[in-house]
């Protein structure tokens, strides 16, 4: 059987280190840490759980959950991002929505992706030369109606029967939950940052109780952590992949200047 | 929670996709308004097109970023617009 080596999450941007350069020094070091993490379990394959900012998937078909099944996927190139072409892995992705199909998860399968930011940067800070093929999985935070954590949850488990039942004996996976923390995007709050609760998560979820966490509702991570917020279902499937495994912070920084609480988590079975 | 209806955040996808639509919102949005049968509140909301006009309106977040990136040229987030966010980092990530 395959195994999940380990589950991480981290947020999937940066801002401009001047205007909080302390702050942004710790988090640019927690996410290379991360990065670091990741290389040194050497996996075969990275599965990079996030969300489309409305670039590949908009509000004209709202998938929850959408996998990408192509040999290889170009970034949109935002924010600056270079757009170097990295691997996926088909034959993975294939089976895994087979996989899930017959257990519940009609899973959507995307051929022609280009990654933005959500993805294409966590994917250069702990993927450094793409040496490791991707398995892109998108949850639909932004959808008008999202997922549900329990869902998400159950999901996460399914990838991690998938790995285990499906893939062969070698097989090393990392998977890598991306975004978040706590921010109002847009929203008539924006600027608030809710430590209590992204403290909350994190704690909850290197404690080995993300199935706790994961019965909350979207509408009340929506209330506690914003719109945008709802990236911290992205860590809630990392967190499923290992269900019940302790974990430790790396790093974690509430930063009004960049109007969102960042931060990162490490889970090894 | 206000939502703008679906019309309005179809006219800002466009407007990020088809060149025609960026076009005439440019320099006929009011024949654009009409194209999308936009209402009288929605038309005053877009005119405007301040962050707050378009929270008001329920405008996805998304949706707003793209709007103001198409607008002035600059992703908005909090008070300050944004200029290659991730620059420092990208450098940093290219060092050996």
């Amino acid at each position: 059987m395959g195994q999940v080596v380990g589950a991480f999450a981290m947020s999937h941007v940066l801002f401009e280190p001047d205007k909080a350069p302390h702050k942004a020094a710790r988090v640019w070091a927690g996410m290379r840490e991360i990065g670091r993490r990741v290389g040194a379990l050497s996996p075969d394959l990275l599965v990079l759980v996030t969300n489309d900012h409305l670039n590949n998937f908009n509000l004209a078909l709202q998938a929850p959950f959408i996998v990408g099944v192509a040999d290889e996927y170009t970034p949109l190139g935002d924010m600056g991002i270079p757009k170097t072409p990295f691997r996926g892995n088909r034959l993975f992705a294939d089976q895994l929505t087979r996989f899930a199909a017959a257990r519940g998860f009609d899973v959507a399968r995307a051929e022609e992706i280009r990654p933005d930011h959500g993805l294409a940067f966590p994917n250069l800070v702990v993927n450094p030369g793409n040496r490791v093929p991707v398995l892109p999985l998108y949850i639909g935070v932004g959808n008008d109606i999202p997922p549900t954590p329990k869902r998400v949850w159950q999901l996460g488990q399914v990838l991690r029967a998938f790995i285990e039942q499906q893939r062969p004996s070698s097989e090393r996976v990392v998977v890598l939950g991306a975004g978040g923390l706590s921010h109002w995007l847009c929203e008539p709050e924006e600027g608030r940052v809710n430590e209590a609760f992204d403290r909350m998560v994190i704690s909850m979820l290197v404690s080995g109780r993300g199935e706790e966490l994961a019965a909350l509702s979207a509408d009340q991570i929506r209330a506690e952590a914003g719109r945008s917020g709802l990236e911290t279902m992205h860590w809630i499937f990392a967190a499923a992949t290992l269900g019940g495994s302790r974990g430790e912070q790396v790093f974690y920084e509430p930063i009004p200047e960049w109007i969102t609480g960042m931060g990162g988590i490490a889970i090894i079975p | 929670m206000t939502q703008a209806a679906y019309r309005v955040h179809r006219l800002i996808q466009d407007l990020n996709r088809d060149q025609r639509v960026a076009k005439a919102f440019a320099t006929d949005p009011e024949a654009l308004f009409d194209e999308y049968g936009l209402e009288a509140n929605e038309r005053a909301h877009l005119r405007e097109g301040t962050p707050k006009a378009l929270m008001e309106l329920g405008v996805h977040p998304n949706l707003q970023m793209k709007f103001f990136k198409l607008k002035t040229g600059l992703a908005k987030a909090g008070a300050g617009g944004l200029k290659g966010p991730l620059d420092a980092y990208l450098r940093d990530l290219e060092r050996p």
